[in-house]
């Protein structure tokens, strides 16, 4: 279902993060009503994001709630793998 | 009750809502606040609790209906605080007041008062799920941008404290300009400060604007929009929240570690279904049985009390027949419904839905839509009346179209009855023939979804977005209010159709009147002359035999006889002659009549067929036609049994499938598509057994 596009920055599919590692949305590839709901629910550009479960559907955290999505879904949100480690899915301590 | 009268005038509404916060309350500002009832709409995120909070508001005095034109529903209470009747308005749960699911777009448009029905809605309690603070604050800044009178209710503040989160009421209220209540709708705390404050709500709140940072200049960039009032919700958190200890999810995470696996997890959704199920098979058998009793002696009260003749005959074969038909199906969708919110309020609705999602999208539907298919097997009526949890319309359409034709309850002394003309002495053979008839409706039915999903209903199926929210114990309270709620909708608007369907056909089999034949008049005098030689038990027995002949003869001569004669061409590629063709009419008020219409037409009589099937069966095995051979035989017999595994032989089903999709074209589309597809079936199979010589 994705167009393959090459990826030239540090930024992996949401659905190919590594399970308990928290991210940071960076792109979305394209954008549909299922996509409007997606960010709705917080997934959207900057915010943190941490995949709890691989597989079809999958489970991502976004803020306190868990949310199941469809891998072909998730695939087109671009993330990137917080280096920092951030134990809380919440940044919001600034 | 001079409370009662109010203007309907929109304008009262608006000067209503600038009266200062307490003139409603004193002597003076009671008259004005009187002359019209306050609208309050209740809003909030899916799962943020407010049903609950509705619930505890009004108690059983709420009604559900649908938002007009629509088939969206919407559950309206009445509340009264310090004298002032309130109305108030639970709207779909909803993330985004932009999003494009019909039930959501609905309760957008009552909050920004495109709904013109009760007006702009006077006020808004938005419940807020105070756990997950910082996406829920995203529905309240678009909200608060539409400036109208709102209090936010902080709901689930026992859960979040207990998970370590400490809110800020004060400070919240500070920076969103409104009204916080913190509040516990489950356990009722808060409940009463947030009347107080919903009493108070007149003046519109400040607008959140004023705190947005200005919007990025990029336009038809529609990711801003997000990004935006996300980092003001982060920002409000940040201040108003103080965390100690993180725990919340970590409970629902160990369960959840198990449940949604791909094995596991279906395995365990078919054990609760499985569970559920076998209640709704053993648990309703006895208010059904109950209710049928009941209407069985109301309707021999009513027939001897009331003078014998048409009256009588309306009264007891279409009106009281046609009532119980309507009762026998509550004590099944009491149940189902009484399950299936537990399973939703549980949270474990969601991860069936998660699991199943994967199976489902094969033949192109959501994992939502496995629950009414397995559901349907007990009955089709709550199966589609509980297809509202699929979001998607065509989805949900498919799931309803395709939904009787799993095997229901109903089809069960049908299949018994035919079985039993087959596979008289062999269990076996008897058994295997029940579970094909069972497997013929499954496949038929996921084959049928594939095919409409691809035809006429097309379009890829969105996407699996779902929230699974953190596993809680379920609320009884909530879950037996379901249950009547649903209930009461099946009686409003399936209960009428489904009197008159009961009228008609009793018509169709009571017209024209015909005087008893000979034979019947025959017996009756041997009867009396019986009864005059004392012999009171043998005159009873011809006077019963003087009524089967009687009854047999009427509805051979009958619009529903004439109609089986009339179809009987139709029908004899099929192997049917024209008493099984009254049989095939009379089942659409519900498929088991066939088994008491056959009673009539080869003279047992009806209560004879339902009280001791046996001699039903024998009497069907000996039955001849008039060139001496058998009238059952192994190949119209199966040809019957694959017609009543398709066929759409419940005219109840489709009134609710009219309620469900609001319009006649859906379910006149299921009668001619299944019983389209049962008499291509039936004929198949009748010609190929005839043709290998099983006829």
């Amino acid at each position: 279902m994705t167009t393959a596009l090459p990826i030239t920055e540090p930024f992996v599919r949401l659905g190919e993060l590594q399970p308990k590692v928290c991210a940071v949305v960076r792109r979305i590839e394209t954008e549909d009503d299922s996509m409007e709901r997606l960010k709705a629910l917080g997934i959207c550009i900057g915010r943190q994001v941490e995949l709890v479960k691989r597989g079809d559907p999958l489970i991502v955290r976004v803020y306190g709630s868990r949310l199941g999505i469809s891998a072909r879904l998730a695939n087109r949100v671009l993330v990137e793998p917080c280096t920092g480690g951030c134990s809380t899915p919440t940044p919001a301590q600034t | 009750m001079h409370g009662r009268l109010f203007d309907s005038n929109p304008r009262a509404n608006l000067t209503m809502a600038t009266v200062p916060p307490i003139a409603g309350l004193d002597e003076h500002g009671a008259t004005a606040s009187r002359s019209h009832h306050f609208t309050l709409a209740l809003a909030g995120n899916p799962n943020a609790g407010k049903t609950t909070l509705f619930n505890a508001l009004t108690g059983l005095r709420a009604k559900t209906s649908n938002f007009p034109g629509t088939t969206i529903e919407r559950k309206v209470g009445r509340v009264r605080l310090s004298d002032r009747q309130i109305i108030v308005v639970d709207l779909p749960g909803l993330y985004s007041l932009e999003s494009t699911s019909p039930e959501e777009q609905i309760a957008a448009q009552a909050l920004s008062g495109r709904l013109t029905e009760h007006g702009k809605a006077d006020a808004v309690v938005l419940v807020v799920d105070a756990t997950n603070l910082e996406r829920n604050l995203f529905l309240v800044s678009q909200v608060l941008e539409l400036q109208i009178p709102t209090v936010v209710a902080l709901n689930m503040i026992d859960l979040a404290q207990r998970h370590g989160l400490k809110i800020d009421p004060a400070r919240l209220r500070l920076e969103l300009g409104c009204p916080v209540v913190p509040i516990s709708a489950r356990h009722g705390t808060g409940i009463d400060l947030l009347q107080r404050e919903i009493e108070r709500l007149a003046a519109p709140c400040s607008s959140p604007l004023d705190f947005l940072p200005p919007m990025p200049a990029c336009a038809g960039c529609s990711g801003c929009q997000f990004q935006t009032r996300y980092a003001w919700t982060e920002g409000i958190s940040s201040r108003c929240v103080t965390r100690s200890h993180e725990t919340r999810g970590s409970r629902t995470e160990k369960i959840d570690e198990i449940l949604t696996r791909p094995i596991i997890g279906v395995a365990a959704f078919f054990a609760v279904m499985f569970g559920v199920f076998f209640l709704i098979f053993q648990c309703a058998r006895i208010p059904m049985d109950l209710i049928d009793g009941f209407f069985a002696h109301v309707a021999g009260f009513a027939a001897r009390h009331l003078p014998e003749g048409l009256w009588s005959s309306l009264v007891v074969n279409g009106i009281i027949h046609g009532v119980g038909g309507i009762l026998v199906f509550l004590p099944q969708i009491c149940i189902m419904f009484f399950f299936l919110s537990l399973m939703e309020d549980t949270g474990y609705f969601a991860r069936a839905a998660f699991v199943m999602d994967r199976l489902m999208r094969r033949i192109g539907l959501p994992g939502k839509a496995f629950v009414p298919l397995l559901s349907a097997h007990a009955c089709a009526l709550p199966a589609i009346m509980s297809t509202r949890v699929i979001e998607d319309r065509r989805d949900r359409i498919v799931t309803i179209l395709v939904a009787p034709l799993m095997s229901c309850s109903a089809r069960i002394p049908v299949y018994t009855m035919l079985i039993a003309l087959l596979f008289p002495h062999s269990p076996i053979k008897a058994a295997l023939m029940f579970t094909g008839a069972y497997a013929v409706g499954v496949t038929t039915a996921l084959v049928m979804a594939w095919v409409f999903k691809r035809t006429i209903l097309p379009g890829q199926s969105k996407p699996l977005v779902l929230e699974l929210p953190p596993y809680r114990l379920p609320g009884l309270r909530n879950a037996l209010l379901q249950m009547f709620d649903r209930a009461s909708v099946f009686i409003r608007t399936a209960g009428t159709t489904i009197l008159c369907i009961s009228v008609a056909l009793w018509f169709l089999a009571s017209f024209p009147r015909v005087a008893p034949p000979s034979a019947a008049v025959a017996l009756n005098a041997e009867s009396t002359s019986l009864a005059q030689q004392g012999k009171a038990k043998e005159a009873t027995a011809k006077r019963n035999e003087a009524e089967t002949v009687a009854a047999r003869d009427q509805l051979d001569r009958s619009l529903a006889g004439r109609l089986g004669h009339t179809l009987e061409p139709v029908l004899k590629p099929l192997g049917f002659d024209w008493q099984i063709g009254i049989g095939v009419i009379t089942s659409f008020a519900a498929r088991e009549v066939i088994v008491s219409t056959l009673g009539v037409v080869y003279g047992v009589g009806s209560n004879a067929a339902e009280e001791h099937p046996e001699s039903l069966y024998d009497t069907l095995r000996q039955a001849r036609r008039a060139d001496g051979s058998a009238v059952f035989n192994t190949a119209n017999c199966f040809s019957l049994l694959i017609f009543y595994v398709l066929a759409a032989q419940c005219l109840p089903t489709q009134a609710v499938t009219r309620r469900e999709t609001g319009t006649w074209k859906w379910p006149l589309f299921q009668i001619a598509y299944m019983t389209g597809l049962a008499y291509m079936a039936a004929f198949l199979v009748f010609q190929v057994l005839r043709h290998f010589g099983f006829a």
